[in-house]
């Protein structure tokens, strides 16, 4: 590790002296998800504010918990799902929020408020939120399609798109038996693994990155994908379909927070109440078509948005939706038990 | 690493006068070595370290050492997973030197104003992220794509052939990507054959066959190995390629050690896994070695 911090203080040396002359001194660095907050976005805030903002980004939640973890990084805002939230405030690495700056937080539902995951809302405000569902190209399937059993079944061998993504199969398979979907335990995945052995051998494609593709081109003709995706896809083409699985789904909420080690706190909470406001937020839901949380967006947004069942789920499947808990250690096990039964 | 040996290659005889290098070649060399100590010594050692480790539920390493991660490492899964990796890298380097070969001793007889050019367009996908051209190649392997409209349009299918998400296609995404890395190498070899020795061949009476076979396979070893190795390390551990254009259903020794980084949260059980892949590159670099030591 000390050669890592050597090698990282030298780096950083270096780009002082390169910058110390120019600096600006309204920074903002955020760390985020690719793909999800639109460049525009950042653009006009820079403008309004005249924050410098610099964005690296990350293709999953556990590339940032283990960036953060190792104490890397000089972030001033993060985008964490609701799990690592949980983790990130119980092994306090997130700074509590002031919510005088935040005024623009009464636009969100109460219905995203105030998690288990987050009380209050000390140390987290929700970006967007989401489900993952079923996605039926009623083209080439002409069987009705209702739930998970119906996806994984012999006569769509090959036919078939999942995300890439153990923790989300094992997931489905924990529905299907009626479990809760937190419930990771050996006993429980003793007992969905011979589910799971039919269900893997019957899929095409492993894709959490864009799953819509596959779909696309045809080369998958049902699949099970983020709600975002599904939305996209429903808005190309009428004959895609959107199912909410009848044994159940899950509610992500991913987030805004600011680390502990954030040296721009104040531009941090900016960027946040920028987020808020509905026109923003409006922005953001044309290019990512999530389930927007924000209710004073929402009455910006076209009928054609708001129909989108993939997007806007009813109030009543939502709230059937479960939320992911952090599983910790466990999810190396998950991550075994699937690899093992891909190499069958 | 030959170092100060002479430039060919060969040994020094025994006995032979050697200088301890000079202040100035450690200078020169200096950057080398600094580079080779930071980004390979350092990186190797850390990942040999941490396999050996634990991690907690974040995923932080916790350094109580032990033997746990490879333990589990030789389960029949990972062995599997791992000579299905070696499996494919092999066919893609058997593959890249049937069609390099050809292509290396096209380029390098040309005519020598020919030559440039031909290197050239060799290289020219380099231009371009391999992940754009890899995006490139779903759009036309895919059921929809203009593989698959071109031969329905030519009347010479009927239906559209699923050729993505296979290990046809994990192949041909391999082979196009690593092609180049084997044409370079046999070109260098190809370029300073001596053309005497050919016409000696067939002076002495050798057949096309076996003026190639005895002389100029001979000749041209060093590039075939360069190029041997260049495209097989490489390709056992690539997982980008081979998660976007085979669809994920046939796990690789990359995929599974990313994923044990990153969602797994289990760096020690990735490391533990990475440095039995670095001991295959070993054990094989070892072999080629030897092997070559045996035949001079």
């Amino acid at each position: 590790m000390k050669t890592k911090k050597l090698v990282l203080s030298t780096v950083t040396a270096f780009a002082f002296l390169g910058f110390a002359s120019a600096a600006p001194t309204k920074n903002l660095n955020i760390y985020c998800w690719s793909e999800y907050i639109p460049q525009n976005i950042i653009d006009q805030f820079s403008k309004e504010t005249g924050v410098k903002v610099s964005v690296e980004n990350y293709a999953s939640n556990e590339e940032m918990l283990s960036k953060l973890a190792a104490g890397g990084g000089d972030y001033d805002l993060i985008q964490p799902s609701e799990y690592v939230i949980e983790a990130l405030v119980k092994d306090k690495f997130l700074h509590p929020l002031d919510h005088a700056k935040l005024s623009n937080l009464k636009n969100i539902a109460p219905q995203f408020l105030n998690m288990p995951f987050d009380p209050d809302n000390k140390f987290s405000i929700p970006y967007m939120a989401g489900t993952v569902g079923i996605v039926v190209n009623t083209d080439l399937v002409k069987d009705e399609v209702r739930s998970f059993a119906d996806v994984f079944k012999p006569e769509n061998k090959g036919k078939i798109v999942v995300l890439d993504d153990a923790r989300e199969i094992v997931t489905w398979a924990l529905l299907s038996q009626g479990l809760g979907i937190n419930q990771v335990t050996d006993k429980n995945l003793k007992q969905i693994k011979p589910i799971l052995q039919q269900w893997i051998p019957l899929i095409k494609v492993y894709d959490s990155d864009s799953p819509k593709t596959a779909l696309l081109n045809g080369d998958a003709s049902i699949g099970v994908v983020w709600g975002g995706e599904g939305a996209i896809l429903l808005n190309k083409n009428k004959k895609f379909r959107w199912v909410m699985p009848s044994e159940g789904a899950h509610l992500f909420i991913d987030s805004l927070a600011i680390p502990k080690t954030a040296k721009n706190v104040d531009n941090a909470e900016a960027f946040m109440n920028f987020i808020l406001r509905p026109e923003i937020s409006k922005q953001i839901s044309e290019e990512f078509p999530y389930l927007n949380p924000n209710l004073a967006a929402r009455k910006l947004m076209t009928q054609k948005q708001l129909d989108n069942a993939a997007s806007f789920p009813s109030d009543d499947e939502i709230k059937k939706m479960q939320i992911f808990k952090d599983i910790g250690t466990k999810g190396s096990d998950i991550e075994e038990l699937i690899t093992t039964l891909k190499a069958q | 690493m030959i170092g100060f040996a002479s430039p060919k290659g060969e040994r020094l005889p025994e006995g032979a006068p050697r200088r301890a290098p000079s202040l100035v070649a450690w200078l020169i060399l200096s950057p080398l070595l600094i580079w080779l100590l930071l980004f390979v010594v350092a990186p190797t050692a850390m990942l040999t370290l941490v396999s050996f480790a634990e991690r907690d539920s974040l995923g932080r390493i916790i350094w109580n050492f032990n033997l746990q991660n490879y333990v589990r490492a030789f389960d029949w899964v990972w062995i599997k997973i791992l000579l299905e990796s070696v499996y494919y890298a092999f066919l893609t380097t058997v593959i890249c030197m049937a069609l390099g070969y050809p292509t290396a001793y096209f380029i390098g007889r040309a005519p020598e104003r020919w030559r440039g050019i031909l290197l050239m367009l060799v290289m020219v996908p380099f231009w371009t992220s391999f992940l754009i051209r890899t995006y490139a190649w779903i759009n036309i392997l895919s059921k929809e794509g203009l593989l698959n409209s071109l031969l329905i349009s030519s009347g010479l299918l009927e239906e559209p052939v699923a050729m993505l998400y296979s290990p046809f296609a994990i192949v041909l995404g391999l082979v196009y990507n690593f092609l180049p890395f084997m044409i370079l190498p046999i070109y260098t070899s190809v370029e300073k054959l001596d053309n005497a020795m050919i016409e000696a061949a067939y002076d002495l009476g050798a057949g096309p066959v076996r003026a190639f076979s005895k002389v100029i396979i001979p000749l041209t070893r060093p590039g075939i190995a360069a190029g041997a190795m260049l495209v097989f390390v490489p390709s056992i551990a690539m997982f980008a390629i081979t998660t976007l254009m085979g669809g994920g259903s046939n796990p690789t020794i990359g995929e599974v050690i990313f994923k044990q980084f990153t969602s797994g949260r289990n760096q020690p059980f990735g490391a533990a896994l990475g440095t039995l892949l670095l001991i295959v590159f070993i054990i094989a670099l070892w072999l080629t070695h030897s092997q070559r030591e045996r035949e001079d």
